[in-house]
Protein backbone atom coordinates (compact mmCIF):
# COMPACT_ATOMS: atom_id res chain seq x y z
CA UNK A 1 0.00 0.00 0.00
CA UNK A 2 1.24 3.44 -0.85
CA UNK A 3 2.45 5.35 2.16
CA UNK A 4 0.43 8.39 3.14
CA UNK A 5 2.07 11.74 3.39
CA UNK A 6 2.19 13.04 6.95
CA UNK A 7 0.87 16.58 7.50
CA UNK A 8 3.09 17.00 10.51
CA UNK A 9 5.72 15.01 12.38
CA UNK A 10 6.72 15.50 15.95
CA UNK A 11 6.53 14.01 19.40
CA UNK A 12 3.84 13.35 21.90
CA UNK A 13 4.82 13.77 25.54
CA UNK A 14 3.05 12.53 28.62
CA UNK A 15 4.87 13.00 31.87
CA UNK A 16 8.51 12.44 30.98
CA UNK A 17 7.70 9.83 28.35
CA UNK A 18 7.69 10.82 24.73
CA UNK A 19 7.35 9.11 21.40
CA UNK A 20 7.50 10.11 17.78
CA UNK A 21 4.18 10.57 16.03
CA UNK A 22 2.92 11.42 12.57
CA UNK A 23 -0.24 13.36 11.91
CA UNK A 24 -2.44 12.71 8.87
CA UNK A 25 -5.56 14.46 7.61
CA UNK A 26 -8.52 12.22 8.49
CA UNK A 27 -11.17 14.13 6.60
CA UNK A 28 -11.03 16.52 3.71
CA UNK A 29 -13.66 18.57 1.95
CA UNK A 30 -11.48 19.35 -1.03
CA UNK A 31 -13.53 17.14 -3.31
CA UNK A 32 -16.69 19.17 -2.97
CA UNK A 33 -17.93 20.88 -6.07
CA UNK A 34 -19.15 24.42 -5.85
CA UNK A 35 -21.64 26.18 -8.02
CA UNK A 36 -20.16 28.52 -10.55
CA UNK A 37 -20.84 32.20 -10.36
CA UNK A 38 -21.82 33.48 -13.78
CA UNK A 39 -22.05 36.93 -15.30
CA UNK A 40 -25.70 36.99 -16.30
CA UNK A 41 -25.10 39.58 -19.01
CA UNK A 42 -22.51 37.57 -20.92
CA UNK A 43 -23.06 34.03 -19.66
CA UNK A 44 -19.37 33.78 -18.82
CA UNK A 45 -17.90 32.64 -15.54
CA UNK A 46 -16.48 35.24 -13.21
CA UNK A 47 -13.23 35.27 -11.27
CA UNK A 48 -12.07 37.17 -8.25
CA UNK A 49 -9.59 39.98 -8.50
CA UNK A 50 -8.03 42.11 -5.77
CA UNK A 51 -8.22 45.81 -6.46
CA UNK A 52 -7.43 49.06 -4.67
CA UNK A 53 -10.67 50.40 -3.24
CA UNK A 54 -9.83 53.96 -4.31
CA UNK A 55 -7.99 53.61 -7.61
CA UNK A 56 -9.72 50.41 -8.72
CA UNK A 57 -6.41 49.08 -9.97
CA UNK A 58 -5.34 45.49 -9.45
CA UNK A 59 -3.02 45.03 -6.45
CA UNK A 60 -0.41 42.32 -6.89
CA UNK A 61 0.11 39.86 -4.02
CA UNK A 62 3.51 41.24 -2.98
CA UNK A 63 2.00 44.69 -2.61
CA UNK A 64 -0.68 43.49 -0.17
CA UNK A 65 -0.10 44.03 3.52
CA UNK A 66 -2.20 43.33 6.61
CA UNK A 67 -3.83 46.22 8.40
CA UNK A 68 -5.74 46.38 11.64
CA UNK A 69 -8.40 49.07 11.75
CA UNK A 70 -8.38 51.33 14.80
CA UNK A 71 -11.14 53.64 16.03
CA UNK A 72 -10.55 56.63 13.78
CA UNK A 73 -10.63 54.50 10.63
CA UNK A 74 -6.86 54.47 10.41
CA UNK A 75 -4.90 51.30 9.93
CA UNK A 76 -2.01 49.85 11.80
CA UNK A 77 0.06 47.87 9.36
CA UNK A 78 1.69 44.60 10.21
CA UNK A 79 3.96 42.94 7.74
CA UNK A 80 4.10 39.19 7.37
CA UNK A 81 7.31 38.96 9.43
CA UNK A 82 5.68 40.70 12.35
CA UNK A 83 2.67 38.43 12.18
CA UNK A 84 4.97 35.42 12.03
CA UNK A 85 6.85 36.66 15.11
CA UNK A 86 3.66 36.37 17.15
CA UNK A 87 3.70 32.62 16.67
CA UNK A 88 6.06 30.84 19.05
CA UNK A 89 8.79 28.73 17.61
CA UNK A 90 7.56 25.29 16.61
CA UNK A 91 9.06 22.78 19.01
CA UNK A 92 7.32 19.81 17.40
CA UNK A 93 6.07 18.69 20.77
CA UNK A 94 2.51 17.71 21.54
CA UNK A 95 2.80 18.16 25.27
CA UNK A 96 -0.14 16.65 27.13
CA UNK A 97 -1.31 19.23 29.64
CA UNK A 98 -4.27 17.36 31.07
CA UNK A 99 -6.51 14.35 30.74
CA UNK A 100 -10.24 14.91 30.78
CA UNK A 101 -13.17 12.54 31.15
CA UNK A 102 -14.56 11.55 27.75
CA UNK A 103 -18.12 12.34 28.76
CA UNK A 104 -17.29 15.87 29.96
CA UNK A 105 -15.86 17.03 26.63
CA UNK A 106 -17.75 19.89 25.03
CA UNK A 107 -17.73 18.72 21.43
CA UNK A 108 -18.91 22.03 19.95
CA UNK A 109 -15.22 23.02 20.09
CA UNK A 110 -14.28 20.29 17.59
CA UNK A 111 -12.60 21.50 14.45
CA UNK A 112 -10.77 18.98 12.24
CA UNK A 113 -9.77 15.38 12.90
CA UNK A 114 -6.32 13.94 12.21
CA UNK A 115 -5.04 10.40 12.50
CA UNK A 116 -2.03 10.04 14.80
CA UNK A 117 0.32 7.12 14.39
CA UNK A 118 3.72 6.19 15.88
CA UNK A 119 6.29 7.49 13.46
CA UNK A 120 8.66 4.56 13.86
CA UNK A 121 8.94 1.12 15.39
CA UNK A 122 10.69 2.32 18.51
CA UNK A 123 7.89 4.78 19.28
CA UNK A 124 5.26 2.11 19.10
CA UNK A 125 5.56 0.84 22.66
CA UNK A 126 4.99 4.19 24.33
CA UNK A 127 2.25 5.03 21.82
CA UNK A 128 0.33 1.85 22.54
CA UNK A 129 0.78 2.37 26.26
CA UNK A 130 -0.73 5.86 26.12
CA UNK A 131 -3.56 4.68 23.89
CA UNK A 132 -4.53 1.75 26.10
CA UNK A 133 -4.11 3.71 29.33
CA UNK A 134 -6.46 6.43 28.07
CA UNK A 135 -8.92 3.82 26.90
CA UNK A 136 -8.98 2.14 30.30
CA UNK A 137 -9.40 5.42 32.14
CA UNK A 138 -12.01 6.63 29.61
CA UNK A 139 -10.19 9.91 29.11
CA UNK A 140 -8.97 12.07 26.26
CA UNK A 141 -5.81 14.17 26.39
CA UNK A 142 -5.47 17.89 25.87
CA UNK A 143 -2.24 18.93 24.20
CA UNK A 144 -0.96 22.06 22.58
CA UNK A 145 1.55 22.71 19.86
CA UNK A 146 2.33 24.90 16.89
CA UNK A 147 0.47 23.38 13.98
CA UNK A 148 0.31 24.94 10.53
CA UNK A 149 1.68 28.24 11.89
CA UNK A 150 -0.87 28.61 14.66
CA UNK A 151 -0.82 27.55 18.29
CA UNK A 152 -3.46 24.86 18.35
CA UNK A 153 -5.01 22.91 21.19
CA UNK A 154 -5.84 19.36 20.20
CA UNK A 155 -7.91 16.68 21.83
CA UNK A 156 -6.33 13.26 21.53
CA UNK A 157 -8.29 10.08 22.07
CA UNK A 158 -7.95 6.39 21.27
CA UNK A 159 -9.58 5.24 18.05
CA UNK A 160 -9.21 1.61 17.04
CA UNK A 161 -5.52 0.78 16.90
CA UNK A 162 -4.53 4.41 16.66
CA UNK A 163 -5.23 7.85 18.05
CA UNK A 164 -7.27 10.70 16.65
CA UNK A 165 -6.18 14.25 17.33
CA UNK A 166 -8.97 16.78 16.82
CA UNK A 167 -8.01 20.44 16.61
CA UNK A 168 -10.20 22.55 18.88
CA UNK A 169 -11.64 25.94 18.04
CA UNK A 170 -10.44 28.85 20.17
CA UNK A 171 -12.53 30.05 23.09
CA UNK A 172 -13.52 33.24 21.25
CA UNK A 173 -14.75 31.25 18.26
CA UNK A 174 -17.39 29.25 20.12
CA UNK A 175 -20.68 30.49 21.50
CA UNK A 176 -21.77 28.68 24.61
CA UNK A 177 -24.84 26.46 24.35
CA UNK A 178 -26.06 27.95 27.62
CA UNK A 179 -26.23 31.42 26.12
CA UNK A 180 -27.79 30.13 22.90
CA UNK A 181 -30.50 28.26 24.76
CA UNK A 182 -31.25 30.69 27.58
CA UNK A 183 -34.36 32.06 25.87
CA UNK A 184 -35.98 28.66 25.53
CA UNK A 185 -38.67 28.45 28.20
CA UNK A 186 -38.73 25.39 30.41
CA UNK A 187 -41.97 23.61 29.65
CA UNK A 188 -43.13 20.72 31.76
CA UNK A 189 -43.99 18.01 29.27
CA UNK A 190 -47.13 16.02 29.86
CA UNK A 191 -46.35 12.38 30.73
CA UNK A 192 -48.47 10.94 27.97
CA UNK A 193 -46.93 13.20 25.35
CA UNK A 194 -43.46 12.09 26.34
CA UNK A 195 -44.52 8.47 26.35
CA UNK A 196 -46.01 8.81 22.87
CA UNK A 197 -42.92 10.58 21.57
CA UNK A 198 -40.72 7.86 23.06
CA UNK A 199 -42.85 5.29 21.31
CA UNK A 200 -42.52 7.09 17.97
CA UNK A 201 -38.77 7.20 18.45
CA UNK A 202 -38.83 3.48 19.23
CA UNK A 203 -40.40 2.75 15.86
CA UNK A 204 -37.67 4.74 14.13
CA UNK A 205 -34.66 3.34 15.96
CA UNK A 206 -32.01 2.28 13.54
CA UNK A 207 -28.44 2.76 12.58
CA UNK A 208 -26.96 5.41 10.38
CA UNK A 209 -23.98 4.91 8.16
CA UNK A 210 -22.75 8.28 6.90
CA UNK A 211 -21.05 6.44 4.03
CA UNK A 212 -24.45 5.47 2.63
CA UNK A 213 -25.77 9.03 2.54
CA UNK A 214 -26.32 10.61 -0.85
CA UNK A 215 -26.61 14.29 -1.61
CA UNK A 216 -29.82 14.60 -3.67
CA UNK A 217 -29.46 18.34 -4.24
CA UNK A 218 -27.63 18.22 -7.52
CA UNK A 219 -30.15 15.78 -8.93
CA UNK A 220 -33.01 18.00 -7.78
CA UNK A 221 -31.34 20.99 -9.42
CA UNK A 222 -30.89 18.99 -12.63
CA UNK A 223 -34.65 18.41 -12.60
CA UNK A 224 -35.14 22.12 -12.16
CA UNK A 225 -32.79 22.91 -15.03
CA UNK A 226 -34.69 20.49 -17.24
CA UNK A 227 -37.99 22.08 -16.33
CA UNK A 228 -36.57 25.51 -17.01
CA UNK A 229 -35.04 24.66 -20.39
CA UNK A 230 -38.26 22.96 -21.45
CA UNK A 231 -40.16 26.05 -20.47
CA UNK A 232 -42.26 24.23 -17.90
CA UNK A 233 -43.47 26.25 -14.95
CA UNK A 234 -41.74 25.48 -11.69
CA UNK A 235 -43.92 23.88 -9.04
CA UNK A 236 -44.77 26.01 -6.05
CA UNK A 237 -44.13 24.64 -2.64
CA UNK A 238 -46.92 23.68 -0.32
CA UNK A 239 -47.32 25.56 2.92
CA UNK A 240 -45.89 23.77 5.92
CA UNK A 241 -48.56 23.06 8.51
CA UNK A 242 -47.28 23.77 11.99
CA UNK A 243 -48.73 21.75 14.87
CA UNK A 244 -50.82 23.95 17.14
CA UNK A 245 -50.39 23.48 20.88
CA UNK A 246 -54.02 22.28 21.18
CA UNK A 247 -53.48 19.64 18.52
CA UNK A 248 -50.10 18.46 19.72
CA UNK A 249 -51.37 15.52 21.78
CA UNK A 250 -53.66 14.41 18.95
CA UNK A 251 -50.79 14.65 16.43
CA UNK A 252 -48.58 12.57 18.71
CA UNK A 253 -51.31 9.96 19.16
CA UNK A 254 -51.88 9.76 15.45
CA UNK A 255 -48.16 9.49 14.80
CA UNK A 256 -47.87 6.71 17.33
CA UNK A 257 -50.78 4.90 15.72
CA UNK A 258 -52.95 5.21 18.78
CA UNK A 259 -56.68 5.09 17.93
CA UNK A 260 -58.33 8.38 18.70
CA UNK A 261 -61.34 6.46 20.01
CA UNK A 262 -59.23 4.70 22.63
CA UNK A 263 -58.07 8.00 23.99
CA UNK A 264 -60.81 10.45 24.82
CA UNK A 265 -59.68 13.93 24.12
CA UNK A 266 -59.17 15.15 27.62
CA UNK A 267 -57.23 18.30 28.32
CA UNK A 268 -53.68 18.03 29.52
CA UNK A 269 -52.89 15.58 32.23
CA UNK A 270 -50.26 16.12 34.78
CA UNK A 271 -47.06 14.19 34.31
CA UNK A 272 -48.40 11.18 36.16
CA UNK A 273 -46.07 8.30 36.54
CA UNK A 274 -47.43 5.28 34.71
CA UNK A 275 -46.72 3.10 37.71
CA UNK A 276 -48.76 5.02 40.22
CA UNK A 277 -52.27 3.92 41.04
CA UNK A 278 -53.74 7.25 40.05
CA UNK A 279 -54.45 6.13 36.53
CA UNK A 280 -57.95 6.35 35.26
CA UNK A 281 -59.40 3.63 33.09
CA UNK A 282 -59.19 5.76 30.01
CA UNK A 283 -55.57 6.50 30.65
CA UNK A 284 -54.82 2.82 31.15
CA UNK A 285 -56.20 1.90 27.77
CA UNK A 286 -54.04 4.53 26.16
CA UNK A 287 -51.00 3.51 28.09
CA UNK A 288 -51.46 -0.13 27.15
CA UNK A 289 -51.39 0.55 23.45
CA UNK A 290 -48.18 2.46 23.89
CA UNK A 291 -45.51 -0.15 23.62
CA UNK A 292 -42.50 0.46 25.76
CA UNK A 293 -39.52 1.02 23.58
CA UNK A 294 -36.33 -0.90 24.26
CA UNK A 295 -33.93 1.44 25.98
CA UNK A 296 -30.81 0.96 23.98
CA UNK A 297 -27.88 2.04 25.99
CA UNK A 298 -24.99 3.44 24.09
CA UNK A 299 -22.12 1.20 24.94
CA UNK B 1 -28.94 37.10 20.16
CA UNK B 2 -27.14 36.12 17.04
CA UNK B 3 -28.95 36.57 13.77
CA UNK B 4 -30.46 33.23 12.70
CA UNK B 5 -28.67 31.68 9.82
CA UNK B 6 -31.47 29.36 8.79
CA UNK B 7 -35.16 29.21 9.58
CA UNK B 8 -37.41 26.28 8.90
CA UNK B 9 -39.24 23.42 10.52
CA UNK B 10 -38.46 20.47 12.73
CA UNK B 11 -40.62 17.45 12.11
CA UNK B 12 -41.19 14.19 13.89
CA UNK B 13 -43.83 12.09 12.16
CA UNK B 14 -46.97 14.28 12.21
CA UNK B 15 -45.57 16.86 14.62
CA UNK B 16 -44.07 19.98 13.03
CA UNK B 17 -42.67 23.09 14.72
CA UNK B 18 -40.89 26.23 13.48
CA UNK B 19 -37.20 26.40 14.36
CA UNK B 20 -34.23 28.69 13.86
CA UNK B 21 -30.60 27.69 13.57
CA UNK B 22 -27.33 29.52 14.20
CA UNK B 23 -23.77 28.18 13.93
CA UNK B 24 -22.16 27.44 17.29
CA UNK B 25 -18.88 28.80 16.02
CA UNK B 26 -18.11 32.22 14.64
CA UNK B 27 -15.10 34.15 13.46
CA UNK B 28 -16.42 37.49 14.61
CA UNK B 29 -14.20 37.72 17.69
CA UNK B 30 -11.06 36.88 15.81
CA UNK B 31 -8.49 39.61 15.31
CA UNK B 32 -9.48 40.76 11.88
CA UNK B 33 -7.07 42.19 9.43
CA UNK B 34 -7.92 44.02 6.31
CA UNK B 35 -5.71 43.79 3.31
CA UNK B 36 -4.11 47.09 2.36
CA UNK B 37 -2.27 48.27 -0.71
CA UNK B 38 1.23 48.94 0.59
CA UNK B 39 1.80 51.71 -1.93
CA UNK B 40 -1.35 53.74 -1.47
CA UNK B 41 -2.41 52.66 2.03
CA UNK B 42 -5.91 52.05 0.69
CA UNK B 43 -7.91 48.95 1.37
CA UNK B 44 -7.78 46.10 -1.08
CA UNK B 45 -11.17 44.71 -1.98
CA UNK B 46 -12.07 41.67 -3.98
CA UNK B 47 -14.14 42.15 -7.06
CA UNK B 48 -15.69 39.80 -9.57
CA UNK B 49 -14.59 40.24 -13.12
CA UNK B 50 -15.81 38.49 -16.24
CA UNK B 51 -13.48 35.58 -16.94
CA UNK B 52 -13.41 36.34 -20.65
CA UNK B 53 -13.67 40.13 -20.96
CA UNK B 54 -11.93 40.92 -17.64
CA UNK B 55 -14.49 43.63 -16.98
CA UNK B 56 -15.96 44.11 -13.51
CA UNK B 57 -19.29 42.36 -12.95
CA UNK B 58 -21.94 44.20 -10.97
CA UNK B 59 -23.54 42.39 -8.08
CA UNK B 60 -26.91 42.32 -9.82
CA UNK B 61 -25.41 40.55 -12.82
CA UNK B 62 -23.98 37.76 -10.68
CA UNK B 63 -25.95 34.54 -10.78
CA UNK B 64 -25.49 30.89 -9.94
CA UNK B 65 -24.82 28.74 -12.95
CA UNK B 66 -25.35 25.06 -13.44
CA UNK B 67 -22.87 23.60 -15.90
CA UNK B 68 -24.63 22.00 -18.85
CA UNK B 69 -21.56 21.66 -20.97
CA UNK B 70 -18.23 23.27 -21.68
CA UNK B 71 -18.66 26.98 -20.89
CA UNK B 72 -22.42 26.52 -21.15
CA UNK B 73 -24.39 27.31 -18.03
CA UNK B 74 -28.03 27.32 -17.14
CA UNK B 75 -28.58 30.28 -14.87
CA UNK B 76 -30.70 29.74 -11.81
CA UNK B 77 -31.96 32.60 -9.68
CA UNK B 78 -32.44 32.35 -5.94
CA UNK B 79 -36.18 32.21 -6.57
CA UNK B 80 -35.66 29.24 -8.89
CA UNK B 81 -33.50 27.45 -6.37
CA UNK B 82 -36.16 27.94 -3.73
CA UNK B 83 -38.42 25.69 -5.72
CA UNK B 84 -36.04 22.74 -5.66
CA UNK B 85 -38.24 19.74 -4.99
CA UNK B 86 -36.61 18.66 -1.74
CA UNK B 87 -38.38 18.85 1.60
CA UNK B 88 -34.98 19.15 3.24
CA UNK B 89 -34.58 22.75 2.03
CA UNK B 90 -36.85 23.85 4.85
CA UNK B 91 -37.87 20.88 6.95
CA UNK B 92 -35.66 18.77 9.19
CA UNK B 93 -37.70 15.58 9.14
CA UNK B 94 -36.21 13.10 11.59
CA UNK B 95 -36.17 9.79 9.79
CA UNK B 96 -34.05 7.65 12.08
CA UNK B 97 -32.88 7.70 15.68
CA UNK B 98 -29.60 6.12 16.68
CA UNK B 99 -27.48 5.82 19.81
CA UNK B 100 -25.15 8.81 20.03
CA UNK B 101 -22.04 6.64 20.23
CA UNK B 102 -22.93 4.92 16.98
CA UNK B 103 -22.05 8.11 15.08
CA UNK B 104 -18.28 8.40 15.06
CA UNK B 105 -16.70 11.68 16.03
CA UNK B 106 -14.73 11.93 12.79
CA UNK B 107 -18.01 12.50 10.95
CA UNK B 108 -18.99 15.58 12.99
CA UNK B 109 -18.32 18.62 10.85
CA UNK B 110 -19.96 21.77 12.10
CA UNK B 111 -22.16 22.36 15.17
CA UNK B 112 -25.24 24.58 15.16
CA UNK B 113 -27.75 25.54 17.80
CA UNK B 114 -31.36 24.77 16.95
CA UNK B 115 -34.02 26.70 18.87
CA UNK B 116 -37.81 27.07 18.68
CA UNK B 117 -38.61 30.03 16.46
CA UNK B 118 -42.13 30.89 17.52
CA UNK B 119 -44.07 30.47 20.72
CA UNK B 120 -46.45 28.11 18.94
CA UNK B 121 -43.71 25.51 18.52
CA UNK B 122 -42.11 25.59 21.94
CA UNK B 123 -44.01 22.65 23.37
CA UNK B 124 -43.57 20.41 20.33
CA UNK B 125 -39.85 21.27 20.31
CA UNK B 126 -39.60 20.39 23.98
CA UNK B 127 -41.37 17.06 23.48
CA UNK B 128 -38.98 16.03 20.68
CA UNK B 129 -35.94 17.15 22.69
CA UNK B 130 -37.01 15.44 25.91
CA UNK B 131 -37.99 12.20 24.20
CA UNK B 132 -34.58 12.00 22.51
CA UNK B 133 -32.91 12.59 25.87
CA UNK B 134 -35.10 9.98 27.59
CA UNK B 135 -34.43 7.42 24.86
CA UNK B 136 -30.71 8.28 24.88
CA UNK B 137 -30.61 8.74 21.11
CA UNK B 138 -29.82 11.36 18.51
CA UNK B 139 -32.05 12.10 15.54
CA UNK B 140 -30.72 11.64 12.01
CA UNK B 141 -32.04 13.77 9.18
CA UNK B 142 -31.22 15.70 6.01
CA UNK B 143 -30.90 19.41 5.50
CA UNK B 144 -29.97 21.57 2.53
CA UNK B 145 -27.30 24.09 3.55
CA UNK B 146 -25.15 26.06 1.13
CA UNK B 147 -26.65 24.39 -1.95
CA UNK B 148 -25.86 20.89 -0.79
CA UNK B 149 -27.91 18.34 1.01
CA UNK B 150 -26.24 17.33 4.23
CA UNK B 151 -26.71 14.48 6.65
CA UNK B 152 -27.33 16.00 10.08
CA UNK B 153 -27.75 14.70 13.59
CA UNK B 154 -29.77 16.34 16.33
CA UNK B 155 -28.62 15.97 19.89
CA UNK B 156 -30.51 17.21 22.96
CA UNK B 157 -28.36 19.40 25.18
CA UNK B 158 -29.69 21.20 28.23
CA UNK B 159 -32.71 23.22 27.16
CA UNK B 160 -31.83 23.03 23.50
CA UNK B 161 -30.78 20.88 20.56
CA UNK B 162 -27.36 20.83 18.92
CA UNK B 163 -27.46 20.10 15.20
CA UNK B 164 -24.29 18.73 13.61
CA UNK B 165 -23.71 18.57 9.89
CA UNK B 166 -21.89 15.34 9.09
CA UNK B 167 -19.09 14.83 6.64
CA UNK B 168 -19.85 12.80 3.55
CA UNK B 169 -18.76 9.17 3.63
CA UNK B 170 -16.08 9.58 1.01
CA UNK B 171 -14.54 12.55 2.85
CA UNK B 172 -13.39 10.50 5.82
CA UNK B 173 -10.29 8.59 4.93
CA UNK B 174 -10.26 4.88 5.75
CA UNK B 175 -8.55 4.52 9.11
CA UNK B 176 -7.28 0.99 8.39
CA UNK B 177 -4.71 2.23 5.92
CA UNK B 178 -3.22 4.42 8.64
CA UNK B 179 -3.61 2.25 11.72
CA UNK B 180 -3.16 -1.28 10.42
CA UNK B 181 0.56 -1.40 10.94
CA UNK B 182 0.33 -0.47 14.62
CA UNK B 183 1.04 -3.67 16.49
CA UNK B 184 0.84 -4.93 19.98
CA UNK B 185 -0.80 -4.03 23.18
CA UNK B 186 0.49 -2.22 26.20
CA UNK B 187 2.59 -4.24 28.59
CA UNK B 188 0.42 -5.19 31.51
CA UNK B 189 3.02 -4.33 34.14
CA UNK B 190 3.24 -0.77 32.87
CA UNK B 191 -0.49 -0.23 32.74
CA UNK B 192 -0.94 0.63 36.45
CA UNK B 193 1.75 3.27 36.13
CA UNK B 194 0.16 4.90 33.12
CA UNK B 195 -3.22 4.84 34.76
CA UNK B 196 -1.75 6.46 37.84
CA UNK B 197 -0.10 9.15 35.73
CA UNK B 198 -3.38 9.82 33.94
CA UNK B 199 -5.27 10.09 37.22
CA UNK B 200 -2.71 12.55 38.59
CA UNK B 201 -3.08 14.82 35.59
CA UNK B 202 -6.81 14.68 35.26
CA UNK B 203 -8.59 18.02 35.03
CA UNK B 204 -12.03 19.35 34.38
CA UNK B 205 -12.63 20.62 30.88
CA UNK B 206 -12.41 24.40 30.70
CA UNK B 207 -12.54 26.87 27.80
CA UNK B 208 -9.27 28.26 29.20
CA UNK B 209 -7.67 25.21 27.57
CA UNK B 210 -8.40 26.71 24.16
CA UNK B 211 -7.04 30.20 24.58
CA UNK B 212 -5.11 31.61 21.67
CA UNK B 213 -1.74 33.03 22.73
CA UNK B 214 -1.06 34.26 19.20
CA UNK B 215 -4.18 36.38 19.12
CA UNK B 216 -3.18 37.84 22.46
CA UNK B 217 0.29 38.75 21.29
CA UNK B 218 -1.06 40.21 18.06
CA UNK B 219 -3.40 42.42 20.06
CA UNK B 220 -0.50 43.44 22.31
CA UNK B 221 1.58 44.23 19.25
CA UNK B 222 -1.19 46.37 17.81
CA UNK B 223 -1.66 48.22 21.10
CA UNK B 224 2.05 48.88 21.25
CA UNK B 225 2.12 50.24 17.72
CA UNK B 226 -0.84 52.42 18.44
CA UNK B 227 0.85 53.94 21.49
CA UNK B 228 4.25 54.54 20.00
CA UNK B 229 4.04 55.34 16.36
CA UNK B 230 7.48 53.89 15.85
CA UNK B 231 7.77 50.27 14.76
CA UNK B 232 7.60 47.82 17.64
CA UNK B 233 10.56 45.64 18.42
CA UNK B 234 10.07 42.13 17.31
CA UNK B 235 9.74 39.93 20.36
CA UNK B 236 12.13 37.06 20.39
CA UNK B 237 10.20 33.85 20.89
CA UNK B 238 10.79 32.38 24.29
CA UNK B 239 13.26 29.53 24.13
CA UNK B 240 11.52 26.23 24.55
CA UNK B 241 12.68 23.96 27.32
CA UNK B 242 15.39 21.78 25.90
CA UNK B 243 14.05 18.29 25.73
CA UNK B 244 15.52 15.45 23.89
CA UNK B 245 12.52 13.71 22.44
CA UNK B 246 12.89 10.15 21.47
CA UNK B 247 16.00 9.54 23.53
CA UNK B 248 14.15 8.65 26.69
CA UNK B 249 11.93 5.89 25.54
CA UNK B 250 14.43 3.15 26.28
CA UNK B 251 13.15 2.68 29.73
CA UNK B 252 9.58 3.81 29.72
CA UNK B 253 8.94 2.16 33.04
CA UNK B 254 11.56 4.26 34.86
CA UNK B 255 10.43 7.38 33.16
CA UNK B 256 6.84 6.79 34.12
CA UNK B 257 7.89 6.32 37.73
CA UNK B 258 9.85 9.56 37.63
CA UNK B 259 6.89 11.38 36.10
CA UNK B 260 4.61 10.22 38.84
CA UNK B 261 7.10 11.14 41.57
CA UNK B 262 7.78 14.52 40.01
CA UNK B 263 4.12 15.29 39.93
CA UNK B 264 3.61 14.15 43.50
CA UNK B 265 6.40 16.32 44.89
CA UNK B 266 5.30 19.46 43.08
CA UNK B 267 2.14 19.36 45.08
CA UNK B 268 -1.38 18.93 43.87
CA UNK B 269 -2.99 21.83 42.17
CA UNK B 270 -6.70 22.08 41.83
Amino acid sequence: MAAHRAQWKGFIKFGEVSCGVSLYTAASTSGRIAFNTINQDTGNRVRREFVDSETGKTVPKEQQVKGFQVENGQYIELDSEEVAAAVPEANKMLDIRAFIDCHSIDDVYFDKPYYLTPSDRISQEAFVLLRDGMRREKVAAIARTVLFRRVRTVLIRPHGKGLIATTLNYDYEVRSSKAAFEDIPTIKIDGEMLQLANHIIGTKIGTFDPASFDDRYEEAVAELVKAKTEGRSLPRKKEVKVSQPNDLLAALRESAGVQAAAAPDKPKRTAANANTGRQKAARKSTAKSVVAIPQRKAS
Amino acid sequence: MAHPYWKGYLKLSLVTCPVAMTPATSESEKVRFHTLNKETGNRVVSEYVDAISGKPVSEEAEAKGYARGENDYVILTDADLDTVALESTRTIDIEVFAPRDSIQWVYLEKPHYLTPNETVGQEAYSVIRDAMAASKVVGVSRLVIGRRERAVILEPRGDGIVLWTLRYGDEVRPEESYFDSIDGEAETEMMPLVQKLIKQRKKEWSPAMVEDPVQESLLAMIAEKKKALKPAKKGKPAPSPATQPGSNIINIMDTLRRSIEANGSSGKRA
